[in-house]
């Protein structure tokens, strides 16, 4: 394995140079992420809501509006991160390291689940698992005669489960990137020296991969505890609270003042969770991987348990993949839940206004506000995939390049931010910040400007973590020769850094196009009439009750998603170096 | 028409509109003089807290082909923050409000300005004094117990609020979560408003004075008690509606919804009913408003929205009323005889909310609540 070493002289042309860049990525993520957020604790301390601060922490309320959600969030937030790096690298794992049977296949499903909203899979939870506690329709299974306990029906267990299924396939693209690219030196030397698959695994794999296992748990957990759809559709009925499912209450009646305090504390927690992570990544010395040496590894061979293992793949793939879509498909084209195969129309789809269905809704393709949503929404994805890139780019590379030093650890943190600010407090915070005008700059409020600017900060994370990942597995060695021959910093970024690193960013590209197309809280506050986006129109038809139109609409977020990935890899043949044989 | 004269006919329309904005008399028009200067706008663009307004939308562009109106369903808790942001950005960009939530919506939107009354002069006559000011009611809405007649065909199964808070009711009551829908926090504080009824029917239900324990007045213990007893909370009225009404239910539960959702029970294959006779009330019936912004993008057609909006001279208000002229929704124009198929306004039960009075506790109560989930 070769270190990233470099001499002391080096170092210090390096560092110099570093501190330029640095300065200029740090304005730059500060103008993005922290003020915004700055200005939402400045209105937590005005005279008139500074008193939200003791209703959240000590006074009468602070019980509900507090400690329990707390509890529940944190709980949430470890048991998925937990479940989503077992999950995901147990798939990375046979998908990289082994002979299991349908690899590419596995590989692939294990990619999708992201692109579903969660939302969908929670409302496809409920029309299997729903039970009689609420009344009015029962689900699939209660409807076969089986008795649905309420634990599993509502609450946390489902929660629980519906963000790991959600979840894991962030966890598996990390961790199968960083697998991928696990020096094969390394495992040649240690067949040949006669370590058996666990002891490789132990010994050389888990070591190498910490530093993916980590982001992976660390992006897994703060989603889950952000995450405001599922513990809503699942937990409200038997009142559990998340932080994120109170702050929405709370900005939906109005308390605004409390809503952004739980908000702020939301972040410090988890940003205390996240920078514990970070110390242990960043503890490292190095763990360059790609050194321009060494072929692939002679695969495990699974024997006997290459079908278990595979079936045991399968039944998690199907479970947050298949069903969800086949559920949702179904109920775009059935006139009641209730008979999810039968009386199937295309009305939902292509059908003409009609005053007896749907309060005369036609169907999306005659559906002005859908059509212009969806050229919106395909803008929006674009953009913000672009700029998004760009910024990740710069920033990785930066924190990549020049580790060492405060701003570094600075930039890291603030990159990470958005992920622990639920988008709907990420999207009240920036209505604050550029809903008015600053200076001469005129307001942006209700422009596609400020869509695609709150989206590129909120998604930061994701495309710094991809690129992270990464142009640390770089080796610098590389870099280093180039500037030593006399490139300049453009010419090593264009020539070198950017071609070997490309196949992250595109895949971070994708994450942030399927990320933002579909993304629900962020743009939920920000949406105005006039720029409307297609998950906020689905949204608005399910909770209106119209939910064959939001199940159509998801249908085509799904698609669009899927066709995304699969021109992304056309484009990348090379985007899943898992795949290859 | 060539595109000369269309261009000056714009001109004309658009100076006229700022003449007459100038003198104020865009208040005083009726729908003949508003049509020209609302054509020459062009567009309108309204917010509506109910869905309803896709048939507005049709109904208005069928009466007025050349104004494109595009109504956006908003709640109001929402529009209220939407309203919000935009009046702090600078922009305005619905011309007309229409929306509930009135305890809020005066205090903060009109007293600050972000949005102006209007009463079209053609019915002001026919709307009693108390609903055009100080915003205009087009109709009164409701938030009600109601019930599942299919599986209780001799009438309510409940008789006496209280009868929620005890085991036979326990977990088999639903409604929204009010701390997220503004309107059910207005429920829970009329509850609170109108302790003395709840003392007095607590009486008629138990035989015995009410005693409070923990709480201040007979309204909070009901509310207290009512959570006690495993209260189900969901996140839209339409979540209550197919819990409370879907058909082949055996023992389905009762809850808090609109009275006017009723309207959907054939399409929905529901079989929704209120439970008007429940002692003390049933629940709290509550203005819907329409308002201007407090300045429009398109003044004329706005106010030709909300002219359209309070129906037309034939007797159940055509069109433009169609969509509200429904069971369980009261239109406020005295000309308009009350819909056959439901409950007289004057045999209803419910309680009128008094906004003020309302948004007095309001955010007590939610913090009572807060305190019981």
């Amino acid at each position: 394995m070769v270190d990233v070493t470099m001499n002391r002289q080096g170092r210090r042309v390096l560092f110099k140079h570093g501190s330029v860049l640095k300065t200029v990525v740090l304005a730059l993520l500060i103008a993005l992420i922290v003020l915004p957020l700055l200005r939402t604790v400045l209105f937590t301390l005005q005279p008139d809501t500074i008193k939200a601060w003791s209703d959240v922490l000590t006074g009468r309320l602070s019980t509900n509006l507090f400690y329990k959600p707390l509890g529940n969030t944190l709980l949430i937030g470890v048991v998925v991160a937990t479940g989503c790096v077992f999950l995901g690298g147990f798939l990375a794992w046979l998908v990289v390291m082994t002979n299991v049977p349908f690899r590419k296949t596995i590989g692939v499903m294990a990619t999708l689940p992201f692109m579903i909203p969660s939302f969908a899979a929670a409302l496809a939870w409920g029309a299997l698992f729903r039970n009689d506690r609420v009344g009015g329709q029962v689900g699939w299974l209660q409807g076969m005669g089986l008795d649905i306990p309420d634990w599993l029906a509502w609450g946390i267990t489902p929660t629980l489960i519906v963000l790991t299924l959600h979840y894991f396939s962030l966890a598996f693209t990390i961790i199968a990137a960083a697998l991928a690219t696990v020096n094969s030196d390394l495992v040649e030397a240690a067949q040949i020296a006669g370590a058996k698959g666990g002891r490789i695994l132990m010994g050389i794999i888990l070591p190498v991969t910490t530093p993916a296992l980590v982001a992976a748990g660390s992006l897994c957990f703060a989603g889950a505890v952000s995450n405001f759809a599922t513990p809503a559709l699942l937990g409200l009925p038997v009142r559990m609270q998340t932080l994120s499912t109170r702050l929405f209450g709370m900005i939906e009646v109005g308390q605004v003042g409390r809503g952004y305090v739980i908000g702020i504390l939301l972040v410090l927690i988890s940003g205390a969770f996240l920078w514990a992570g970070n110390r242990i990544v960043s503890g490292r010395r190095s763990y360059a991987t790609i050194t321009g040496k060494g072929g692939r590894a002679k695969r495990l061979d699974l024997r006997g348990a290459r079908w278990p293992l595979c079936a045991l793949a399968m039944v998690a793939l199907v479970s947050s993949t298949v069903l969800p879509v086949v559920i949702l498909s179904a109920s775009s084209f059935a006139p009641s839940s209730a008979n999810l195969f039968s009386n199937w129309t295309l009305h939902y789809w292509v059908g003409l206004s009609s005053q007896s269905i749907a309060q005369g809704i036609p169907g999306i393709v005659h559906n002005e506000d859908i059509v212009r949503a969806l050229s919106v929404t395909l803008a929006l994805g674009l953009a913000v995939a672009l700029a998004g890139m760009l910024v990740g780019l710069l920033t990785s590379y930066t924190t990549a390049r020049f580790r060492k030093g405060w701003m570094s650890a600075v930039i890291t943190q603030v990159s990470f931010l958005p992920l622990l600010v639920p988008g709907i407090a990420f999207g009240a915070a920036y209505i604050a910040y550029l809903g008015a005008p600053i200076g001469p700059f005129p307001a942006l409020y209700g422009t596609f400007a400020l869509l695609v600017i709150a989206g590129t900060a909120y998604l930061l994370p994701f495309s710094v973590q991809t690129g992270r990942a990464v142009i640390q597995q770089v080796g610098g060695e590389l870099e280093e020769s180039a500037r030593l021959t006399g490139a300049s910093f453009a010419r090593r970024l264009s020539a070198i850094t950017v071609p070997l690193a490309i196949r992250g960013l595109t895949a971070g590209g994708i994450l942030i196009f399927v990320k933002i197309i579909r993304d629900l809280s962020l743009v939920v506050l920000l949406f105005t009439p006039t720029m409307p986006v297609l998950s906020v129109l689905a949204y608005r038809y399910a909770s209106e009750g119209f939910g064959q139109f939001a199940n159509a609409i998801t249908v085509v977020i799904l698609f669009i998603s899927i066709a995304a990935s699969l021109i992304a890899n056309w484009l990348q043949a090379k985007s899943q170096p898992w795949l290859k044989n | 028409m060539n595109v000369l004269e269309a261009t000056r006919l714009g001109v004309i329309g658009m100076f006229l509109s700022s003449a007459a904005l100038a003198d104020g008399h865009l208040n005083e028009m009726g729908p003949e003089e508003l049509l020209p200067l609302a054509q020459a706008e062009g567009k309108v663009t309204v917010y509506s807290f109910t869905s309803r307004i896709g048939k507005v939308e049709a109904a208005f562009e069928e009466a007025y082909p050349d104004i494109d109106l595009q109504g956006f369903d908003i709640s109001s808790t929402e529009q209220i923050a939407r309203l919000q942001a935009e009046s702090q950005a600078g922009v305005t960009n619905a011309d007309v409000v229409y929306i509930s939530d009135t305890p809020v919506v005066l205090t903060e939107l009109l007293e600050t300005g972000i949005i102006a009354p209007f009463v079209p002069p053609r019915i002001a006559d026919r709307v009693p004094s108390e609903y055009q000011s100080p915003l205009l009611a087009q109709r009164l809405s409701t938030k009600v117990l109601m019930y599942n007649e299919e599986a209780n065909p001799d009438g309510a199964p409940v008789t006496n609020l209280w009868q929620l808070t005890t085991g036979d009711w326990r977990g088999r009551v639903v409604m929204v979560d009010p701390l997220q829908r503004g309107d059910y926090l207005d429920l829970m504080t009329e509850i609170v408003l109108r302790s003395d009824a709840m003392a007095a029917a607590y009486e008629d239900q138990f035989g015995k004075a009410i005693e409070l324990g923990d709480a201040a007045n007979a309204g909070e213990k009901f509310i207290m008690d009512l959570f006690a007893n495993d209260v189900i909370l969901v996140g839209s009225t339409d979540d209550v509606n197919v819990a409370v009404g879907a058909k082949g239910q055996e023992s389905p539960p009762v809850g808090f919804t609109s009275y006017s959702d009723r309207r959907d029970n054939e399409e929905e294959g529901w079989a929704l009913q209120v439970a008007n006779s429940v002692k003390p009330a049933p629940g709290i019936i509550f203005p819907a408003v329409l308002a201007l912004a407090a300045e429009p993008n398109n003044p004329a057609a706005a106010r030709l929205v909300i002219d359209f909006l309070m129906g037309d001279e034939s007797e159940t208000g055509g069109a433009g009323l169609a969509p509200f002229y429904v069971a369980g929704d009261y239109v406020t124009r005295t000309d308009i005889p009350p819909h056959p198929d439901a409950v007289s306004l004057n045999d209803f039960t419910a309680w009128r909310i008094a906004p003020h009075e309302t948004a007095k506790i309001r955010s007590e109560i939610g913090d009572l609540i807060l305190t019981l989930q």
